[in-house]
């Protein structure tokens, strides 16, 4: 699957900031710690005219999950 | 006459029931908009579950119509548990999707604020599923270590890739999960837990696994809101993302088979009404 990659300071500036009043920008970091967005073309065309409208030219990268941590459940 | 002369049919006015009418109103105050017919199926399903004895067991209903997030994160039973989406949905009329990556819906109905032990349920939905081997894919979910491990969760699949419900247990040990294979994955999907003693799953209306594990309280060191289509790990943060296509999912007292059976059936309805049955 293909995301945007942020750098740590643009994770600061997004993750649980809301761009509408019911959604909100969630990041995850893939195998390597990288932080992916991960946007629905509707969350797209959302923003496309914002202030958080910088997030479609990050740059895009193919994701790779990490492992499923251990877990008793 | 003067409604007639004026164009105005009395068939045309329609008479919703209060609750209905107050979840409608929810919906267009938070800037969504629902259809003829989409109001219609709800208010139906509003007096169905009244007619049935289920409107007071709900928690939270979320029918997941009018096809925006404004509209999806209505709780049709009341104002509580309003939802909050993240980024990486997709919303139509058929239902809504998550990208099974990053994407989750957090109800902000607190697991031990709503729940006491040995009387708990959820229901989904499913109108799509993807193959995929790999992470397990939650339907609801809230985990916290306390003193035991208080675990509140309906898992759509596991990760060996084996399309499984398991079962959900209001804290207990390992030993009280239940999974088994079943190869229908969409479809209406409960789980109820009625006393310390029994939680059943049920595919549509109908039982088809039960677990007699024991329940122990316990004390939950991190509260924990339930998220839909992943668990929301109080260690771990959002996990086990799920990617299927949710039509109805809802939070509620455990209900027994009867009132899972009647709830099937009204579920149903209002899924044809609206022509999205599965």
């Amino acid at each position: 699957m293909i995301g945007y990659i942020l750098t740590i300071q643009e994770y600061y500036k997004i993750q649980g900031k809301f761009y509408s009043e019911f959604e909100f920008f969630n990041c995850i970091q893939d195998i390597n710690d990288i932080w992916f967005l991960f946007l629905s073309d509707e969350d797209k065309f959302q923003i496309e005219d914002t202030e958080w409208s910088w997030i479609l030219n990050l740059p895009e990268k193919e994701y790779i999950s990490k492992p499923s941590p251990e877990r008793p459940y | 006459m003067i409604l007639a002369s004026h164009g105005i049919i009395g068939s045309q006015i329609a008479s919703f029931d209060a609750d209905a009418l107050a979840f409608f109103n929810r919906v267009t105050t938070a800037g969504g908009t629902l259809s003829t017919i989409e109001k219609q199926a709800v208010n139906q399903l509003v007096l169905d579950l009244k007619a049935n004895g289920l409107w007071t067991p709900m928690k939270a209903i979320y029918p997941m119509v009018g096809a925006s997030a404004a509209a999806c994160a209505q709780n049709l039973k009341s104002s509580s548990f309003t939802g909050t989406f993240t980024s990486g949905w997709t919303f139509a009329s058929s239902g809504v999707t998550p990208n099974g990556t990053s994407a989750y819906m957090n109800t902000n109905c607190l697991s031990n604020n709503v729940f006491t032990q040995g009387n708990a349920g959820f229901t989904v939905y499913r109108r799509t599923i993807n193959v995929q081997n790999g992470n397990s894919k939650v339907d609801f979910g809230a985990a916290s270590i306390g003193t035991a491990l208080p675990i509140v969760y309906f898992k759509g699949r596991s990760g060996n890739g084996r399309f499984e419900s398991g079962m959900w247990s209001y804290n207990t040990s390992q030993g009280a999960f239940v999974n088994t294979t079943n190869s229908q994955t969409i479809g209406f999907y409960q789980v109820h837990r009625t006393s310390n003693t029994l939680a059943t799953g049920y595919n549509g209306g109908t039982s088809w696994i039960t677990s007699t594990n024991s329940n122990t309280a316990y004390t939950p060191n991190i509260p924990v809101n339930i998220f839909l289509a992943a668990v929301n790990d109080a260690t771990l943060g959002a996990v086990d993302f799920n990617d299927c296509q949710y039509a109805f999912a809802s939070i509620s007292d455990g209900l027994n088979s009867t009132q899972a059976s009647n709830l099937y059936t009204a579920v149903q309805a209002f899924q044809t009404t609206l022509g999205r049955q599965v």
